[in-house]
């Protein structure tokens, strides 16, 4: 019964869920081709088809399953591998090294990812300046366009972004999923706390030392896209921090946890989207009329966002990435994706239907560029 | 109240819609336009500095930039001046820097590009020792530290 009943009504006619999928497929084929695809060279409009594909098949199957955190999840992980491959492909290529050089700092060429942000904001503030070694505009990974896209998203998915936008998430989300039952089973919550600490004494100590110090010293993915060239005791420590956090926190934990430990117990930059969770139109809702209070949801929760006192009290806590794997896990359609505003308990697929289609459209867009790179080279390593 | 509240919910998510179909198409004109804020330039710690002076010889330009002591909320004991030479640059380069400009030298740097070996002769009890000494896409950089 309860199979029946678990996401009927997120459910759509096959008609239905084509029709659901035209305006992402519009938007999307415009976006990856520029409204005009090349077919020059076989090897790359190949590789944007398959793109192409994979992001409107998985979309339709979210409406036709009702399913949202199984489609959501394989396009998050491919997501963060193809962008580690785009990364590591382009330092090979350039600098024929996975470690960039004292030269690439002195001449501010590196890449730069959302998680320098929560660090420059004092620095910013007070110094008026921006402490990272990498290109204000123009360029990979620049400054002023990471910050923009981050921004916006933030503010229009909140802590979303943690299971829609950020390109590391993937690692652990798909390590997560490995084990079908969890070894270790309970780790206290209180742990969820930790990347507010790290926020603080990153923060703080980047201002003081006008230097990114969690890049410098703890970013466990540095493992998996670039870092400082090993010349010494101190990059040599470093390089070690980053493996074995990599490693602990990326690797082993998640596996045995089944829970997503680095965005939980470690991520400054999950802290800082935790907060913008009180900005953001889109929420998770409990009806507490339909919940039995069987503790499914907090079961499945990676990112320990829901406890047993959420659920009695209705709440979903600040920590909700808005990944969906409690909605599809809740036989009562009790947890549901909502808009701030809308009472618990109605307008359930209006709501899911308009988050789904803003954060995947921003997922799809985002990701398009590292994954149909990835696609290219591994077309024209077959071929 | 609650029809206000619903309104206002639908609205806002309806605002995020519209901000995300609209926020790659105009990514780059976003981005020139968040480059411009005033906190937008990289700390003199990541560029180097200012260029203070150049010499120019006939194959290769040395530029020294102005000496970086900054800090958070004030300036820093120790800090360091910037060279970069440009150009042709020879095998062994050996300059003589007056970083204070107060006419007098302050040390003498010699690089030997082939190995790199970097000797520093210091003649003001400020200048300490050789950062960093590194070839560029441009040409060579070194960075000298100093004390205030
Ligand atoms: S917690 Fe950090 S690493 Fe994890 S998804 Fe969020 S921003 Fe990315
Ligand atoms: S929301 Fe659903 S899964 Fe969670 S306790 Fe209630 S009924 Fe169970
Ligand atoms: S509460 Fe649900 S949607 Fe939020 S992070 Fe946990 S499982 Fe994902």
């Amino acid at each position: 019964m309860d199979k029946v009943l678990e996401s009927a009504g997120m459910k759509k006619s096959f008609g239905r869920s084509l029709l659901y999928t035209l305006p992402m497929f519009l938007i999307t084929f415009m976006f990856m081709t520029g409204g005009k695809p090349n077919f020059s060279d076989p090897a790359s409009a190949l590789a944007m088809m398959t793109a192409f594909l994979l992001v409107n098949v998985l979309y339709f199957f979210m409406h036709y399953t009702g399913k949202t955190d199984r489609y959501r999840a394989v396009l998050f992980i491919i997501f963060a591998l193809s962008l580690s491959y785009t990364l590591i492909h382009n330092m090979l290529e350039v600098r024929k090294s996975m470690s960039f050089s004292q030269a690439d700092i002195l001449e501010c060429k590196i890449p730069f990812c959302h998680l320098v942000i929560p660090m420059m904001i004092l620095p910013a503030a007070f110094t008026k300046s921006i402490i990272f070694p990498g290109s204000i505009i123009g360029g990979f990974a620049n400054i002023s366009s990471m910050v923009l896209l981050w921004l916006v998203a933030t503010v229009v998915l909140g802590r979303g972004f943690c299971s829609w936008g950020c390109f590391y998430g993937g690692w652990d989300d798909g390590f997560s999923r490995i084990r079908k039952k969890p070894v270790i089973k309970k780790i206290s919550e209180l742990w969820r706390w930790m990347p507010f600490a790290v926020l603080i004494m990153v923060a703080l100590t980047s201002a003081l030392a006008l230097m990114p110090t969690y890049c410098s010293w703890i970013c466990p993915f540095k493992a998996v896209t670039e870092f400082e060239q090993v010349t010494s005791v101190e990059s040599a420590t470093k390089a070690g921090i980053f493996l074995s956090l990599f490693g602990g926190l990326v690797i082993a934990l998640p596996v045995m946890t089944r829970k997503r430990t680095q965005c939980s117990f470690l991520c400054p930059m999950g802290a800082v989207n935790t907060l913008s969770n009180k900005i953001t139109p889109f929420t998770l809702k409990i009806d507490k009329q339909a919940c039995t209070e069987c503790l499914k949801c907090v079961e499945v929760c990676p990112l320990y966002a829901l406890t047993p006192e959420d659920v009695k009290a209705g709440k979903v806590s600040l920590f909700c990435s808005r990944c969906g794997k409690c909605v599809d896990a809740c036989s009562k359609r009790a947890i549901h994706y909502g808009i701030r505003g809308i009472p618990a308990g109605t307008m359930k697929n209006f709501s899911r239907n308009l988050f789904l289609f803003v954060s995947f459209l921003f997922m799809a867009i985002f990701s398009a560029g590292s994954i149909i790179s990835t696609f290219q080279g591994l077309f024209k390593f077959i071929f | 109240m609650k029809k206000v509240k619903i309104i206002a919910g639908i609205s806002w998510a309806f605002l995020c819609l519209i901000l995300i179909i609209i926020l790659f198409p105009g990514l780059n004109s976003f981005s020139v336009s968040v480059s411009k804020l005033p906190f937008m330039k990289l700390n003199p710690r990541y560029t180097g500095g200012e260029i203070a002076n150049q010499v120019i010889s006939k194959s290769c330009t040395l530029d020294i930039r102005r000496p970086v002591f900054n800090g958070f909320l004030k300036e820093r004991n120790s800090g360091f001046v910037q060279l970069d030479w440009h150009g042709t640059i020879p095998d062994m380069i050996k300059d003589s820097i007056d970083f204070d400009h107060d006419g007098n030298k302050d040390f003498c740097i010699s690089i030997n590009r082939k190995d790199s070996k970097t000797v520093l002769n210091p003649f003001n009890k400020k200048v300490k020792e050789v950062l960093i000494s590194t070839p560029t896409s441009y040409g060579w950089a070194a960075r000298v530290k100093l004390v205030n």
